[in-house]
């Protein structure tokens, strides 16, 4: 059924790409993104491979690897070491983050066509940071989670900083600062737990912290606080989220598929796992705090998305208000919220690939963002608009898409703890729908402001985006798709809540 | 033939999948696909009604969502209300299919259109078969944006942009009470299904306020839809649509489904005496309201749009006074008549190419065929005895009267008065007189645009003998047959009321005819004397005035504050730091000046510094 | 024969240290900084010798090291004076705050 380091393969499987690349001469640009698009598809299959396992029910425990790795001598007590491992593992919420990067991995590649210089180390780094990405997903201990986090950074930095915009080299700093000031405070909390429990081990944390004894109350409540902080740089959560606005405007599309797909949600899985996975008690007493944040997330958020004037920009706020739903189905601490964050962390992963990569379209023609300076795309670029519609629809939580389950989940969960807080961030569901219609139909309706001769979609330009509308619209109809899988997950977290 | 009435709104998906990837290909025969779809459905809902005659409901569903220890499901269910509905909405669907098929001739786009239409009368006819408020509410969202991908079809125009972007986002207001309702409701009762929510509510485990408030928030869902007071706005913008869309969407089906979605819930309305009068006098006074636009409207699609507002708002009032049957009576017969009714006005815009009735006038010589069809749906509409609707407004009157609301009795007659009144002056002006015009190009429609609006025209005439105080109300006791709550098949009303109703409406006719055709009254004589009323019902009591200085600016104005916030606070909180510690590094490059004498002197100071702190704490920090 | 106290000692060490300090920092030319730095050494070996006669451990080590500090500090003195020439062959100057240099 599984074979043995699936786990290794699938998080270094980049390395092959990167070592074919190394090899190549940089002025061949095809051949680089040819070689850049097929190192990707070698992971894509093993986490398929992986999640088709799973879900025809291989043990979890047949895929975790351990190797030892380093060790050194803990003063506190005698004759005993700190060992750091090599070991990796894999859940049901981590199968699915593992496939969902792979998968927006590719079409990112795929996306990447529309890079224009040193295709060479774009996709040198871009490989990298996917083996980030996944070793993020796949790690078993903190100390690997955190080595692969910060080897997430580096790439993005680097990535951003030279095939962005304009601006590029500001906000690149800007998500280099913040990101480094949320790693260096998820590595204290790290540090902090290693050195007064002797393990990273994530299993054995949960376990160890489960019992009372083992750390004070106001201990346990200040890392917590940490850890969202750390992770609330990420996701963002409001006030941390001037970095990503200015990253989705100034980054390469490709990379923002990446950005907004993947490594916001690590800021969610990290939320998940180890907020409420090492933390419950605590998190329960902060409960309505996330909550209020999440509804202030969902409509600060859609208010500044209302008068933005930049597609990407209404983009970049639109993100921070559907990371509220998260927060808001993490707020309600029951398993109606926790599935419907989770599944809005996919689902949101997803759309917001599909409407990067169709500004990444449309960039490419009318080189513009400006919704002032667009308009009557429907006419010149049917394709591409009615994509445009479909994302907007499918962000905006229209039921049959994968964006109405999350939110519904999300929701009908809050309304069972909070239903005030939840009527009131219901208003945030009216106002995704004018921020969004506003936004899409001024670029696709109305008349043709620019004389741009353009042609629609190319057959390969529309490969990424048919296969996330399927998607979307596949979980969107059948959700118990990728329900079925979290159901140990979201039991477990839901059995630490007490609930 | 029940089990598989699942089949029924595939046919349209089928046929909105087929036309959105190969439509363009196949170019003009897009029509005939998704006419033949449509009509499969259609055989099949009618097959589907006729064994819900001899059996009794089918329900069937399967696992869709699980939710911790809640399991959703999804599924479908043939009772009498769906199995009726059925029926209406895949005929006229089919038959808007085939009129579209003329109407829309020679358009580049036809087979996106009809790629819509596949999409919006499945969502339709999902919505129908919907068995638990969850899938109902899936279906609602899809009508809608059935719905507003038509209103915006010729997404080049900007009137046709805003108004696809109203559409949708003022039924998307009343979206989210429902969802908030249905999901109160959820945690009230542990599932959606219709049989469980009523079980509840029937066992009384649901508190009385409960009740109250999931009641209204439900039906803040329908007036969303269903147009009414007060977000009725969005639909008389609707009419930038193809004529043909409104027939179907914005007349027989989609604000239909606001009054269906009461009608289903009913038993949880009538739980709620509070929900009920809700209900019953927002009817009303949409019903006059809408009346009242429409008396001085000049656009033929406004005209019908907003008498469209006012017979929701009638059915609304029927389902609030009790009268189940008599909602979905006039629902079923408003469908046919109303349809019948845009189908001629799309004929009449067909052939003179314009919308303002003040530039039309004498068509009824022109327009052999479309002139008398406009009539029988005028003489319907307006309550004259013997047609479809006489029958069903009387119904809904009598059921308001025995229910004991005098007043909004009242105001229906008044509402029933205007309508006669407004539908005729529309009549008058439109067919009647000398052409105002150029009518020399005037041609009638063809054929396929004619014989769909006959079929209407028959059911206009005759749908209301299936439920008549002379013959028997059939509908009335096979809609309420075996379910207590919905009421009784036949409410017994005074006799007068039917006279009074035929009195008024014929009173209506008899205005319109003195002052449009026969001009003994000047057209003048009411607007003259009391200009400000004139003024203020002819900007439509100045809503969408109101909602622009209130909801509109208050969120532009939200935004500005957030964004106000976004570069003061956050940024500037930023920018703070920032500046803190660029200061900090300033100050830190002056002393690396390159002058041995300050580095001598930080180099001192610094141990200086030291010696003073180990002198103060002894030598352990 | 009363002797003198070894506060005495320190005290004129510390004035001499505190002139020769506050020359180094303040004074414009490079000469006279150099001849407070050797004020300032001098200071260190009064404090040496003083030790020598009334510390702890009395011995004759104090004196031997003012002598290597004396020795070392006439070394530096050269080696000092003769970077200073070269300077000021380069500069014209022997204004220490016109040597910023190291800032580069």
């Amino acid at each position: 059924m599984t074979f043995p380091y699936l786990l290794t393969l699938i998080v270094f499987s980049p390395l092959l790409g990167i070592l074919v690349l190394a090899f190549t001469p940089k002025t061949k640009e095809s051949a680089i993104k040819l070689i850049g698009v097929l190192a990707t598809i070698p992971a894509l299959i093993l986490t398929l491979y992986l999640y088709i396992a799973f879900q025809l029910g291989a043990k979890l425990s047949d895929f975790a690897e351990k190797v030892s790795w380093m060790q050194f001598a803990n003063p506190e007590v005698f004759n005993s070491v700190y060992s750091v491992n090599y070991e990796l593992r894999a859940d049901g919420f981590s199968i699915l983050m593992l496939v969902l990067t792979a998968l927006l991995s590719t079409l990112a590649a795929i996306a990447s066509i529309h890079i224009k210089k040193e295709w060479k180390g774009y996709f040198i780094l871009f490989l990298l940071l996917q083996i980030g990405m996944f070793g993020v997903f796949a790690a078993g201990n903190l100390i690997l989670f955190f080595i692969f986090f910060e080897i997430t950074l580096i790439p993005t930095f680097f990535l951003i900083g030279k095939w962005g915009y304009a601006e590029k080299e500001k906000a690149a700093l800007s998500f280099l600062i913040y990101n480094g000031i949320g790693s260096a405070i998820l590595l204290i909390v790290i540090m902090f737990l290693f050195a007064k429990i002797g393990t990273t081990n994530i299993e054995a944390l949960m376990s160890i912290l489960s019992n009372k004894a083992i750390l004070s109350e106001s201990t346990k409540m200040t890392l917590l606080i940490a850890l969202i902080i750390a992770f609330g740089v990420k996701l963002p959560i409001f006030p941390l989220h001037s970095w990503m606005v200015r990253v989705h405007v100034e980054a390469p599309p490709s990379i923002v598929m990446l950005h907004a797909g993947i490594l916001l949600k690590i800021g969610a899985y990290g939320l998940i796992k180890f907020g409420i996975g090492f933390f419950p008690e605590q998190f329960q007493s902060l409960a309505t705090w996330i909550a209020i944040l999440g509804v202030i997330n969902l409509l600060y958020g859609a208010f500044l998305a209302l008068i933005q004037t930049d597609f990407k920009k209404v983009l970049a706020y639109s993100s921070i208000s559907h990371m509220g739903i998260v927060l808001i189905g993490l707020g309600a601490i029951n398993s109606a919220g926790v599935q419907g964050a989770i599944f809005q962390v996919v689902s949101h992963g997803l759309l917001a690939a599909l409407l990067f990569w169709l500004v990444s379209i449309f960039y490419q023609r009318y080189e513009t963002t400006k919704l002032a300076e667009l308009g009557g795309m429907a006419r010149a670029m049917p394709v591409t608009a009615g994509f445009l519609l479909v994302g907007a629809l499918g962000s905006l939580g229209l039921p049959g898409m994968s964006g109405f389950i999350a939110e519904f989940m999300s929701f009908l969960g809050l309304f069972k703890s909070m239903p005030i807080l939840a009527a009131v961030g219901c208003l945030g569901i009216i106002l995704t729908a004018v921020y969004l219609l506003r936004a899409v139909l001024s670029i696709t309706f109305g008349e043709g402001k620019t004389t741009n001769k353009v042609k629609d979609m190319e057959t390969i330009e529309k490969i990424p985006a048919v296969i996330l509308v399927c998607l979307i619209v596949a979980i969107g109809v059948y959700p118990d798709l990728i329900a079925s899988g979290l159901t140990n997950t979201i039991e477990t977290i839901v059995i630490g809540l007490g609930g | 033939m029940m089990e598989f009435a699942w089949i029924i709104p595939l046919f349209p998906l089928l046929s909105f999948l087929l036309l959105i990837v190969y439509g363009k290909k196949w170019g003009s025969a897009a029509p005939y696909i998704g006419m033949l779809l449509t009509f499969a459905s259609f055989i099949v809902s009618l097959l589907v009604l006729v064994a819900r005659f001899e059996n009794p409901t089918y329900k069937a569903e399967a696992t869709w969502l699980t939710i911790g220890d809640a399991t959703l499901t999804a599924g479908f269910e043939v009772n009498q209300l769906n199995a009726l509905m059925l029926v209406i909405v895949s005929l006229v669907s089919f038959l808007v299919h085939m009129y579209s098929k003329g109407y829309m001739q020679g358009d580049e786009r036809i087979s996106v259109f009809y790629s819509y239409l596949g999409l919006f009368t499945f969502a339709m006819l999902g919505l129908v078969l919907s068995p638990n408020l969850l899938q109902t509410y899936i279906f609602w969202e899809l009508v809608g944006v059935g719905s507003f991908l038509l209103i915006g079809f010729y997404f080049y125009k900007e009137e046709a942009k805003a108004a696809a972007k109203k559409a949708f986002i003022m039924t998307r207001i009343g979206d989210v009470a429902l969802f908030i309702g249905m999901i109160l409701l959820f945690w009230q009762v542990g599932s959606f299904e219709y049989d469980e929510i009523f079980a509840s509510v029937s066992a009384g485990t649901i508190s009385s306020e409960m009740i109250t408030l999931t009641a209204i928030l439900i039906f803040i869902g329908a007036v969303g839809k269903s147009g009414q007071f007060p977000l009725h706005s969005w639909l008389p913008d609707a009419m930038e649509g193809p004529t043909p869309v409104s027939a179907l969407i914005h007349a027989a089906t989609m604000v239909a489904a606001g009054v269906y979605l009461v009608a289903t819930m009913f038993p949880v309305f009538a739980a709620s005496e509070a929900a009920l009068m809700t209900v019953a006098i927002v009817g009303a006074f949409t019903a006059i309201f809408a009346a009242s636009i429409g008396l001085v409207q000049k656009d033929i699609k406004r005209v019908l749009a907003y008498s469209t507002v006012s017979q929701l708002g009638f059915m609304m009032l029927a389902l609030g006074s009790a009268g189940y049957v008599a909602g979905v009576f006039h629902l079923t017969t408003h469908a046919f008549f109303k349809a019948l009714l845009f189908l001629a006005a799309g004929s009449v815009i067909h052939a003179v190419h314009t919308q303002d009735i003040e530039k039309m006038g004498g068509l009824w010589k022109k327009l052999r065929l479309t002139g008398p069809l406009f009539l029988i749906g005028t003489l319907a509409i307006s309550g004259v005895p013997l047609l479809s609707g006489f029958f069903s407004k009387d119904e809904i009157l009598v059921a308001t009267w025995v229910h004991g609301h005098t007043i909004l009795f009242l105001l229906a007659i008044i509402a029933a008065f205007m309508t006669a009144f407004y539908m005729f002056r529309l009549f008058f002006l439109v067919f009647g007189g000398e052409a105002r015009g150029d009518t020399n190009h005037v041609k009638e429609s063809p054929n396929v645009m004619t014989v769909p609006m006959w079929v209407l025209a028959f059911l206009a005439i005759f749908a209301g003998y299936i439920n008549t105080p002379w013959f028997g109300s059939f509908l009335g006791d096979w809609l309420t047959d075996g379910n207590a709550a919905l009421g009784h098949g036949h409410i017994e009303g005074p006799i007068w009321i039917m006279g009074l109703a035929t009195a008024v409406s014929l009173l209506g006719i008899a205005l319109a005819w003195l002052i449009y055709s026969r001009k003994s009254l000047s057209r003048d004589w009411l607007s003259s004397r009391a200009p400000y009323a004139y003024q203020l019902v002819n900007k439509k009591y100045y809503i969408d005035e109101f909602y622009h200085f209130t909801v509109v600016k208050a969120a532009s104005i939200l935004s500005r504050v957030a964004r106000l916030f976004e570069v003061i606070i956050v940024e500037g909180l930023i920018k703070l730091i920032t500046a803190f510690i660029t200061g900090l590094s300033k100050l830190g490059s002056r002393m690396q000046d390159g002058q041995v004498q300050t580095y001598g002197t930080v180099a001192f100071l610094g141990l200086a510094v030291l010696v003073i702190v180990l002198a103060l704490t002894g030598g352990y920090l | 024969m009363s002797t003198v106290p070894i506060s005495a000692y320190l005290t004129l060490a510390l004035v001499l240290f505190c002139i020769g300090l506050y020359g180094a920092l303040t004074k414009r030319n490079t000469v006279i900084v150099l001849i407070s730095i050797e004020l300032m050494l001098n200071a260190g070996n009064i404090n040496l010798v003083a030790f020598s006669k009334f510390g702890m451990m009395p011995s004759i080590d104090g004196q031997v090291f003012a002598l290597f500090a004396i020795a070392v500090a006439a070394a530096e003195v050269a080696v000092g004076l003769a970077i200073l020439i070269a300077i000021y062959r380069n500069r014209k100057t022997v204004n220490v705050d016109e040597f910023d240099a190291l800032k580069h």
